[in-house]
C-alpha cells in the first residue's frame, strides 16, 4: 500500500538525489520510507569543527502531517554533539520537532535547522537534566514532552 | 470547394485560479506545500484531480489541497494554524 508518507518521501528523496543535500549534509541511507540516515557537519567557524555526526529520521505513515522522530545516532562509531539541547542518548530538544512542527517542513529543512542550532552554540555543555532524562528516556524521542524554554542557544 | 468536417476533437486545459498568472507553458505549476503534488494534481488520498479534490484558500492567502489541510487541522498539533505562517487558520470563501 502506498501511504501518504511514502509518496511525499519519494519526492523528497528524488529532490535530494537530483539537487543534492544542503552543504555539510550527506545522505547515508534511505533504503526504505521508514528510517533515513544522514551525516551532518558544521562548516565554517564553530565549536564542532572537524566533528561529524549521524542523524536518524524515523517516519510514521502520516508524515508530513506528523513530525518525523529525529535524533543523533549514538553507538560505537558515532556520538551525539555536546550541546545544551542534545542529550547524550542522541535525543534533541528542538521545538520544530515537537510543538512547532509544520507539514510544510521537510527532511532538508530539519537538517539545516539542526545545523544552525549547532553552529550558533556558545558553550559545549549537556542539558542540565541530562542524566535524569537519559535514565528514563523512551526509545522514541517523540514520546517525550520537552519544554522549550531557551531560544538563545 | 466544399469542405465537410467529419470529425473534430476539442482540447482544453484547466488550472486552479490561485492568483499566479505568470505561468510558463511547460511549468509544472505550483505545488501543495503539504503533499508537494501540483495543485492541478490531487492529494495523496484521491485519484481524480479537479472538483473532487479542490483547493482551499486561507485568509492569510496560503493555498493547499483541501484534503491535505483538513488532515493537518484535524491534529491537535496543528493548533488550528496555517502550516506556512502559523497564523490562526481561517478559510477564505
Amino acid at each position: 500500500m502506498t501511504s501518504i508518507s511514502s509518496r511525499r518521501l519519494r519526492k523528497e528523496l528524488s529532490e535530494i538525489q537530483t539537487e543534492g543535500c544542503p552543504t555539510g549534509i550527506t545522505l547515508l541511507n534511505a533504503d526504505n520510507f521508514e528510517t533515513w540516515y544522514f551525516s551532518i557537519e558544521i562548516l565554517g567557524e564553530s565549536l564542532y569543527q572537524g566533528e561529524v555526526f549521524k542523524l536518524m529520521f524515523r517516519f510514521d505513515s502520516s508524515y508530513p502531517i506528523s513530525a518525523p522522530a529525529v535524533q543523533f545516532v549514538v553507538n560505537q562509531e558515532s556520538t551525539a554533539p555536546v550541546h545544551p539541547h542534545v542529550y547524550s542518548n542522541g535525543h534533541i530538544c528542538a521545538s520544530i520537532l515537537g510543538t512547532e512542527w509544520s507539514p510544510v517542513l521537510s527532511v532538508s529543512a530539519v537538517c539545516v535547522t539542526l545545523q544552525s542550532m549547532l553552529a550558533s552554540c556558545k558553550s559545549k555543555e549537556r542539558p542540565v537534566d541530562n542524566d535524569r532524562y537519559v535514565r528514563y528516556a523512551p526509545d522514541n524521542p517523540k514520546k517525550t514532552r520537552f519544554h522549550y524554554d531557551d531560544d538563545t542557544v | 470547394m466544399k469542405v465537410h468536417i467529419k470529425h473534430w476533437s476539442a482540447v482544453a486545459q484547466w488550472r486552479w485560479n490561485i492568483g499566479n498568472t505568470n505561468h510558463d507553458q511547460d511549468d509544472e505549476g505550483d505545488v501543495c506545500g503539504i503533499c508537494r503534488v501540483p495543485f492541478e494534481g490531487c492529494c495523496p488520498s484521491c485519484k481524480m484531480p479537479g472538483d473532487d479534490c479542490p483547493l482551499i484558500w486561507g485568509e492569510c492567502s496560503h493555498v493547499f489541497h483541501m484534503h491535505c489541510l483538513l488532515k493537518w487541522l484535524g491534529t491537535a498539533a496543528s493548533k488550528q494554524q496555517c502550516p506556512m505562517d502559523r497564523r490562526a487558520w481561517g478559510a477564505w470563501l
